[in-house]
């Protein structure tokens, strides 16, 4: 009796621990998912497992990866690997999880509801397809204007960048790879801004300045900065490995707009910009 | 100049809804990047445009690091979409261009130019990242002015 008592118990302990990891995993791995910082997704598996009283743990986040081990006086050791594909950016979902793992640390959260919450968090929807369309062609047009393109360009890119964006939330949907999104779009873009700057129009329209304007929905921000604030803070691996993703995507852009621009040139000879 | 700042306050909050930012913090990711493009137009009149992007940069992540501390958000949210404006997309496309057009010495001055300024943004970020979070707080200052109080009594 006594003895099953004590066994029950320890399995209970146990149980508990497995739960707890498997939550400061899930919680790492959605944060990483959405683009967080490597240093984020490390201090919020540590928060979480230290305040549900886990003595001893190491996490070892990658980009693209998560390496957890934890030990407690008597019991199993845990160990996991998570690997984590990469998604897209939902900022939102980041500052969710981090208040989240806030909340736990200051222990105002149970472990059932923590749970809860984050599978709330994980079902957090996306901005809609028309808004992000609108917010590429409005965004685009006021970056070819910034870039000293004139009204009639700015009109433009409005168009062009929609349909960029519509195109890259229809190919969102299904598991395309980056090089071939990234140069098709640099390749549409760059057809769309011909055709603009050829229609016979009474005012001037500068192909150059449509192009600078409508490659803005394709350029990696968050990869570029997430890998220089990954560098500053010494994780190097994940660091470089996203620089030099972010230093190829602006590769693919340049191959899509530059082989279309030269077909262009060879094609018409050089009457461009 | 006013122009200006009102078209990067709003490609800023565009590209912040790209980036699925919850819609409390639009204002402050569009203030934040205009700020940094104001300043990087003043700095442009009299510097190069690499040491205009560093300058910029850095009150980017300074008013971002700040905001974190007010807004009690991730930082990320405030630094990506504050760097967009920055960042060198023309310098990339004309070292692109020139480079189909077979005129490489442009394309060499440009692509030096583009990395110059990507560099530049490295720089910015890595400079006030390396600040201590805690300077960043209302005690720590508070404690500063006592402490330095103490040490003028003691004096």
């Amino acid at each position: 009796m006594y003895n099953g008592k004590i066994i029950r118990e320890e399995k209970h302990n146990d149980s508990q621990m497995h739960r707890v990891l498997d939550l400061a995993l899930k919680a790492g791995r959605i944060s990483l998912r959405n683009g967080a910082e490597i240093f984020r997704v490390e201090e919020t598996i540590e928060y979480i497992c230290r305040h549900y009283g886990i003595e001893e743990m190491d996490a070892f986040v990658l980009s693209n990866g998560i390496f957890l081990t934890a030990y407690s006086e008597g019991k199993e050791v845990y160990a996991r690997v998570k690997h984590v594909p990469a998604g897209g950016t939902h900022l939102g979902i980041v500052a969710e999880v981090n208040d989240l793992s806030r909340e736990i640390a200051a222990g105002h959260v149970t472990l059932d509801e923590a749970y809860k919450r984050l599978k709330e968090i994980e079902k957090m929807p996306a901005k809609s397809a028309v808004s992000q369309i609108f917010a590429a062609g409005i965004g685009s047009a006021v970056f070819c204007y910034l870039m000293r393109g004139n009204v009639y360009d700015a009109l433009f890119t409005t168009i062009i960048a929609g349909l960029l964006q519509a195109g890259l939330v229809f190919i969102s949907q299904y598991k395309v790879s980056k090089i071939i999104t990234n140069i098709l779009g640099g390749i549409f873009i760059t057809l769309c801004a011909i055709l603009a700057s050829s229609i016979p129009l009474p005012f001037e329209v500068n192909l150059s300045n449509i192009i600078i304007g409508c490659i803005m929905p394709l350029i990696p921000g968050v990869l570029f900065v997430n890998a220089i604030r990954d560098v500053a803070s010494s994780d190097f691996i994940s660091g470089l490995v996203k620089l030099l993703d972010a230093l190829l995507v602006f590769v693919y852009i340049a191959v899509g707009v530059g082989c279309v621009l030269g077909a262009y040139a060879d094609l018409f000879g050089g009457v461009m910009i | 100049m006013i122009i200006d700042f009102i078209c990067a306050f709003i490609g800023t909050v565009a590209f912040s809804h790209l980036y699925n930012v919850p819609k409390k913090h639009y204002m402050y990711c569009g203030l934040v990047g205009a700020l940094g493009y104001l300043c990087y137009c003043l700095a442009d009149i009299r510097t190069s445009v690499t040491f205009a992007t560093f300058l910029a940069t850095m009150l980017v992540v300074l008013a971002s690091r700040v905001l974190t501390i007010i807004r009690k958000c991730p930082i990320t949210i405030f630094l990506i979409s504050g760097i967009f404006p920055l960042v060198p997309g023309a310098s990339v496309y004309n070292t692109a261009y020139y480079f189909v057009i077979n005129d490489l010495e442009q394309a060499t001055v440009w692509g030096i130019n583009s990395l110059k300024v990507a560099f530049a943004i490295v720089l910015g970020i890595v400079f006030i990242v390396s600040i201590p979070r805690q300077m960043f707080t209302r005690e720590y200052w508070k404690i500063w002015k006592v402490q330095r109080k103490k040490k003028k009594v003691v004096s």
